[in-house]
């Protein structure tokens, strides 16, 4: 079975491009982060420089890891899931779900290695500019050395494996299982403990000293185990979006989104997991973006450092935080041309009933809408609950001084990437004819 | 080429007798040495109120003559007429709102959407061409087809043999001059596959639509009124009042003699 997993990865290139992309950005992401640990780790460094590499590590580098974990996880999901045909074309020819089982994991643990080793090199830069980075803002002495070391490739590798088998794992057993529409208990059961987890996280910020250095820590993985939990649980959440939002749908994008409505109801599952990286990115770039904001305006009130260190600790801070919001960004366009490149057959079909393509496009555009107000809706809440432990511990206030420009920033960003990435990737796969379209195997 | 103007004039082409017609029809795939030409030169007129099969063997182009007639496919040259109106070569968008209005189709895949009911699969087409839906009227074709107790039900919960009577009900359901079936009973089993092609059938004989249906089983085309064989893109041949025997024989000596151009000049095109 292994050996089939490879000849299918082989003769499907582009198949598996999403999840090989995925893999490759969340290694680099962590080895990067990491290999700070290396660094402080190194011979001769100072104890303020290894204190300072060692927390960013062990903060971002933490959130980023578990990020990075469920980024991962969401888009194999999504590409395991568009393989029910096939997965059931293999159980009609003979195979017994233990094979499929071994050759989806397979195929994720080869593609998850691929990954994790394309990112080793670029890694070894990115942390070497990242040192850069903390250099020429005077945290870290000058003399030290980058280093990439056991603790980056460790991990790098141990958390991408973990995620892409994990979730192909889960992804198999469910498409594996006959056509069941409730969800799983499974699934309620990670909802309820992401959430739980979450709700523990934020409610640590609160026993920590108000100018502890790993004040960031405890509400930003909150607010990912919240979002987690949120995407989990937006099965049940979307029905309730979309019975309010019919009527506006179906009056702006016709019989488009009437269409809407329909796929939506019936595939809360499948766009769940879309919800994910999108819930994730407005959470965590609300949280981190707000909780950076803070942090800056208190470091510049205390007055404890001069106002040009203080100038160039808040560019570095923002940089690292910008690192892992950019990811987010791009998990998101991934899953999303994941999740609807996949949909060539559906959109043959829809033109063979009598749709035109403006009417694909507009169902398409309705959908998005629908995904973000519920993705950014939840996202900013789970990232409201993090900012709100970070502000009232580290400030005397609840709520940040920073305005709403981040968040609208962060809206805006999520509803073009969410909405273009979707029409773009529907309006290329309208380029095949309708007949050919349909008739595109598993 | 085709506004709104004239679809309302000549919906369902009942100011001609004329369902389909198609003039030196031809389609090649590929280029330069490895193109094939599949089909070539076809000229073909169908009255309305017919049912007419397009028989031949594999790679003879009947699927191609299917799709280039019901403006799926743009033929390299020659002209497709559908109830008295020419089709056009404009974007995808118009060719759609030209079928929409005058072309139904029934593949042997069925092509429901999986997410909508049978209702709703039904009702699509009109939903999407912004005529008004009569619910009425879509209960009475779904009772035609013996579908009335499942409206609510999902593809995925009906037989091949429902799916592809819901297929039928929702080609049926704009009333268009010309309803292709490619295979209807391709993916059936022998009693389904009859049901089909009773409805076919029925649709022509009671409710005087026009079919033309693409097979390769003798059986299938026996229930049509007349049979028009393929062989290497050219018509090469056409039978009234078909017998499986009769049909099966023919495409059995389909090669020997293909002389499409005797049928062409007997239509008169």
């Amino acid at each position: 079975m292994f050996a089939l997993a490879m000849r299918s990865i082989r003769q499907r290139p582009g198949r598996f491009a999403a999840t090989l992309f995925s893999s490759f950005l969340g290694a680099l992401i962590i080895m990067t982060f990491n290999s700070m640990h290396d660094t402080a780790a190194g011979a001769g460094v100072d104890d303020r420089s290894a204190e300072t590499l060692t927390v960013a590590a062990s903060v971002v580098g933490g959130y980023g890891s578990l990020l990075v974990f469920f980024a991962v996880a969401s888009t194999l999901t999504v590409a395991v899931r568009q393989r029910s045909e096939e997965i059931e074309l293999l159980r009609t020819t003979g195979a017994t779900p233990a094979q499929i089982k071994r050759m989806i994991v397979g195929e994720a643990v080869a593609v998850a290695l691929l990954g994790a080793a394309l990112a080793v090199v670029p890694a070894m830069f990115g942390g070497q500019l990242l040192l850069d980075v903390f250099q020429d803002s005077g945290q870290v002495a000058g003399s030290v050395e980058h280093s990439f070391g056991a603790i980056a490739l460790a991990t790098g590798f141990d958390i991408t494996l973990l995620a892409s088998v994990g979730a192909a794992f889960l992804a198999v057993r469910r498409a594996g299982r006959a056509a069941g529409r409730r969800p799983g208990r499974g699934r309620t059961f990670f909802a309820y403990a992401a959430l739980v987890a979450g709700a523990l996280s934020v409610s640590a910020t609160f026993l920590l000293d108000s100018d502890a250095e790993i004040m960031m820590a405890p509400p930003a993985y909150g607010a990912i185990l919240l979002s987690v939990g949120c995407a989990l649980f937006s099965t049940r959440i979307l029905p309730g979006v979309l019975s309010v939002l019919e009527g506006p749908i179906t009056a702006l994008a016709g019989a488009g989104g009437y269409l809407t409505v329909r796929n939506m109801r019936q595939r809360a599952a499948q766009l769940s997991n879309v919800l994910m990286p999108l819930i994730l990115f407005t959470g965590m770039a609300v949280a981190t973006l707000y909780m950076q904001g803070v942090e800056n305006d208190t470091v510049k009130a205390s007055g404890l450092v001069k106002a040009a260190d203080a100038k160039t600790l808040e560019t570095l801070n923002y940089a690292v935080v910008g690192i892992i919001v950019a990811f987010c960004c791009i998990m998101l366009i991934n899953t999303l041309y994941a999740a609807t490149s996949y949909r060539v057959r559906e959109f043959g079909q829809q033109r063979l009933a009598g749709a035109t393509p403006r009417q694909v496009l507009a169902m398409v555009g309705a959908e998005s809408a629908v995904l973000t107000v519920t993705g950014v809706a939840l996202g900013s809440l789970t990232g409201f609950a993090g900012i709100v432990a970070f502000t009232t511990v580290r400030t005397d206030q609840v709520l940040p001084g920073q305005g709403l420009g981040i968040w609208l920033a962060v809206a805006g960003i999520a509803a073009t990437v969410t909405i273009g990435t979707s029409m773009a990737t529907a309006w290329r796969q309208l380029r095949t004819p309708a007949v050919e379209a349909v008739a595109l195997a598993a | 080429m085709f506004g709104s103007k004239r679809d309302k004039t000549g919906a369902s082409g009942r100011g001609t007798d004329e369902a389909l017609r198609l003039v030196k029809v031809s389609k090649s795939y590929g280029e330069g040495e490895s193109a094939v030409r599949a089909l070539d030169g076809v000229s073909l007129s169908l009255g309305r109120g017919t049912f007419t099969a397009v028989m031949g063997p594999s790679g003879s182009g009947k699927t191609t003559l299917l799709q280039c007639a019901a403006g799926l496919e743009r033929p390299d040259s020659g002209i497709v007429m559908v109830a008295g109106e020419e089709m056009g070569k404009g974007s995808e968008a118009e060719l759609t709102k030209f079928r929409r209005r005058r072309i139904g189709f029934v593949f042997q895949q069925y092509n429901l959407l999986p997410t909508l009911t049978v209702a709703q699969n039904t009702v699509l087409p009109l939903k999407l061409a912004g005529r008004r839906i009569d619910k009425a009227k879509a209960r009475s074709v779904l009772e035609q087809v013996g579908l009335a107790g499942r409206l609510k039900h999902r593809p995925d919960e009906l037989s091949g043999g429902q799916r592809q009577r819901v297929a039928i009900a929702r080609a049926l359901v704009t009333e268009p001059a010309v309803v292709f079936a490619d295979e209807p009973t391709g993916a059936l089993d022998i009693r389904s596959a009859r049901d089909v092609l009773h409805l076919l059938q029925e649709a022509v004989r009671v409710h005087g639509r026009t079919v033309v249906m693409v097979t390769h089983d003798p059986v299938a085309a026996s229930y049509a009124d007349s049979v028009v064989f393929l062989a290497d893109g050219r018509i090469a041949g056409h039978m009234e009042r078909p017998t499986v025997d009769a049909v099966a024989e023919r495409l059995a000596h389909l090669g020997d003699d293909i002389n499409g151009s005797d049928y062409a000049a007997q239509l008169g095109v």
